[in-house]
C-alpha cells in the first residue's frame, strides 16, 4: 500500500466535515446560556427539560411515531408480495411493473406532497393524518419492493419448488420457506422505511392538520422563529435514538449490508 | 411456476392500487389540471413564471447552487470512498459505517449544525472575532451556507455509491498499472477512475436532484434573499394560496431532476462503450 498523501488530506477533512458539524450541536444543547453558541457558556441540562416539556413537540412525536410505524407496516405488507411477483415470475409487462412500484422515488418529495395536499387534503377531505399515512407509505413503497426483492433475487427458488414438491401448499411454502429467507431484506427495509419516514420533512410540510403535525416539521417552525438551544438538544436525544437503531441494525443484519442493497 | 397468473395478478393489485391513489393520479392532476386552483391552466402560468425576472434568478441559483454542491460532494466523497476500498479488511466495515451514518439522522439535526457554525455566536464568528479578523461577519442566508449544509447531506451518497463501485475494482489492476511504469496519478486517472465511474455517476445524479428538491437546508441557511424552487414553491402552496403557481413550480423541478436522471442514464451507457 502506498501512501497518498494529498487523498488521505482529503478523506480526513471530508470526515471531519460530515461528523465534526454533529457533534457540536450535541455539545451546544448542554448550554447553561440562552442561546445557540459556540463555546455554548457554561454546563446544564435545563434545555433537555425544557424540550421534553414543549407540549407541540410531544404531540408531534406522537403523529411521527404513528405514522412511521404505519407507513412502514403498509409499504410492506403490500411491497413483500409485489416483490414476490416481480422477483419469482417472469411474465409481459414485467419491467413496466417494476418501473411502476418504483416511481415515487424518482419525483421531488416536495411536489409529491404538495400534490398529495391538493387533491387528498382539499379536494377529496381527507384527513392530515390519513394523507400523511397514504403520502408515507407511497414514499416508502420503492424501498420495500427493492430492498426485500434484492434479498429475494439472492435465494434459490429451487427451495421454494423443493417445498411444493414435497407437499406443502402455497401459503405453507411461503411462510415456511420464503419468509424466512427473505427476513434480513425485510428487517433492513423496515429500518430504512422507519428511518425515512421519521426524518422526513418536504413530504410531511404540507400534509398538516389542527394539532397534528410531524416532529421535524414541528422542529423546522421551531428554528424559524427562535435562536434558543431548544431544538439542540432534541437533536441531541434523536442523535442518541438513531445510533442505537444503528447498532440494532448492526447486530440483527449488519449496518453496512443494509445500505448496499 | 410458483405463483399461477391468476395469484400473481392479486398479489401486484394492492401495490398498484397504492401507487396509482398515492402517487400517479394526484400528482398528474396536480402538475397538469389542478381543480382547486383559481386558474387551472398550468401551462399558461409557466409560461408567465417564465418571463418573471425573479422566478428565472430563482431557478438560475437553484441550478448553480446543485452544480457546485455536486461538485463538492464529489470532490470530498470519492476520496473517502477510495481510502475506504483501501484500508485494511478489518477497517474498512467501521469506517465505512461512520461515512454514511448521517444518512439516518434527521435533515433538520444536520442542517441545523450549520446555524452553529455559521451563526452570529456561531464556532467560525467566535474565531473571527477572537481573531480580530472580522466583526460579525454575515455567513448565515448566503448560497455559501447554503451549499456548505447541502454538501454536508449528500456526501454519504457519493462515499456510498463510489465505494460499491471501487469495492468491486481489482487493487492489483492498479498496480499492474504501475508496474508497466505509470505513475500513480497516471494509474489513477487511466485505471480507477474510469472503472469507478458508474458507481460516481449514480452518486452525483443522486445529489444533484437532492440538492435541487432539498427544503429545509434553503428554508434554514438560505432565508429569503436566497430562495430556491423547493422554498418558492412552498411560498406559492402556502403563503400566497397560488396553487396554479405552485403547479407551475412543481412542474419545473420535476423536469429538472427528470433531466438530470436521463442525462446520467446517456453519460453511463457512453462511458461504459
Amino acid at each position: 500500500m502506498r501512501r497518498r498523501p494529498v487523498l488521505t488530506g482529503l478523506a480526513a477533512l471530508a470526515m471531519a466535515f460530515l461528523l465534526g458539524p454533529i457533534l457540536l450541536v450535541a455539545a451546544t444543547a448542554f448550554t447553561a446560556g440562552d442561546t445557540i453558541e459556540f463555546p455554548p457558556q457554561g454546563l446544564s441540562t435545563k434545555w433537555f427539560a425544557k424540550a421534553l416539556a414543549h407540549e407541540p413537540f410531544r404531540g408531534a412525536l406522537t403523529t411521527s411515531l404513528l405514522v412511521a410505524a404505519g407507513g412502514t407496516a403498509i409499504a410492506l405488507a403490500v411491497g413483500i408480495p409485489a416483490a414476490l411477483v416481480l422477483q419469482r415470475r417472469r411474465f409481459r409487462g414485467r419491467g413496466a411493473a417494476e418501473a411502476l412500484f418504483l416511481s415515487p422515488a424518482i419525483v421531488p418529495e416536495l411536489v409529491l406532497g404538495f400534490a398529495l395536499f391538493q387533491q387528498l387534503m382539499v379536494t377529496m377531505r381527507i384527513t392530515a393524518l390519513g394523507a400523511l399515512l397514504i403520502g408515507h407509505s407511497v414514499l416508502l413503497l420503492p424501498y420495500a419492493v427493492r430492498v426485500t426483492g434484492a434479498s429475494l433475487a439472492l435465494s434459490d427458488p429451487a427451495l421454494e419448488e423443493a417445498g411444493r414438491g414435497l407437499g406443502a401448499g402455497p401459503f405453507r411454502t411461503f411462510f415456511h420457506i420464503t419468509l424466512p429467507v427473505m427476513m434480513p431484506g425485510i428487517v433492513s427495509a423496515a429500518m430504512l422505511s422507519f428511518l425515512t419516514s421519521f426524518n422526513n420533512v418536504p413530504l410531511s410540510l404540507l400534509l398538516n392538520g389542527p394539532g397534528v403535525s410531524t416532529l421535524p416539521v414541528e422542529m423546522l417552525h421551531y428554528v424559524e422563529f427562535s435562536f434558543d438551544p431548544v431544538v439542540a438538544a432534541v437533536s441531541t436525544l434523536l442523535l442518541g435514538a438513531t445510533v442505537l437503531i444503528a447498532l440494532v441494525t448492526e447486530r440483527l443484519v449488519g449496518f453496512n449490508k443494509v445500505f448496499s442493497q | 411456476m410458483l405463483l399461477s397468473r391468476r395469484a400473481a395478478g392479486l398479489l401486484l393489485v394492492p401495490g398498484l392500487a397504492l401507487v396509482a391513489f398515492g402517487f400517479l393520479y394526484p400528482f398528474a392532476v396536480t402538475l397538469f389540471a389542478p381543480p382547486a386552483a383559481e386558474d387551472p391552466n398550468v401551462l399558461g402560468k409557466l409560461g408567465g413564471m417564465l418571463g418573471d425576472g425573479y422566478v428565472l434568478e430563482v431557478v438560475a441559483r437553484t441550478i448553480r447552487v446543485a452544480v457546485t454542491t455536486t461538485a463538492c460532494c464529489l470532490l470530498l466523497g470519492f476520496p473517502v470512498a477510495y481510502m475506504i476500498s483501501r484500508a485494511p479488511q478489518r477497517r474498512r466495515g467501521l469506517l465505512l459505517a461512520l461515512a454514511i451514518f448521517p444518512l439516518l439522522l434527521s435533515t433538520v439535526v444536520r442542517t441545523f449544525s450549520w446555524l452553529v457554525i455559521l451563526g452570529r455566536n456561531g464556532l467560525i464568528s467566535t474565531i473571527l472575532n477572537d481573531l480580530r479578523l472580522a466583526d460579525g461577519a454575515q455567513l448565515l442566508y448566503t448560497e455559501f451556507a447554503l451549499v456548505a449544509g447541502l454538501t454536508q447531506l449528500f456526501t454519504p451518497i457519493v462515499i456510498l455509491t463510489s465505494y460499491s463501485s471501487l469495492s468491486h475494482v481489482d487493487e492489483a489492476l492498479e498496480e499492474a498499472a504501475r508496474g508497466l511504469g505509470a505513475g500513480p496519478g497516471k494509474a489513477f486517472r487511466q485505471v480507477v477512475l474510469p472503472l469507478a465511474l458508474p458507481g460516481v455517476l449514480v452518486g452525483a445524479t443522486l445529489a444533484f436532484a437532492g440538492a435541487i428538491t432539498a427544503f429545509t437546508t434553503p428554508l434554514l441557511l438560505g432565508g429569503t434573499r436566497n430562495r430556491t424552487l423547493a422554498t418558492l414553491l412552498y411560498d406559492y402552496a402556502n403563503v400566497k394560496l397560488d396553487w396554479g403557481g405552485a403547479s407551475a413550480i412543481a412542474l419545473i423541478m420535476t423536469a429538472l431532476v427528470l433531466a438530470a436522471a436521463v442525462a446520467s442514464g446517456r453519460l453511463s451507457k457512453a462511458g461504459a462503450v
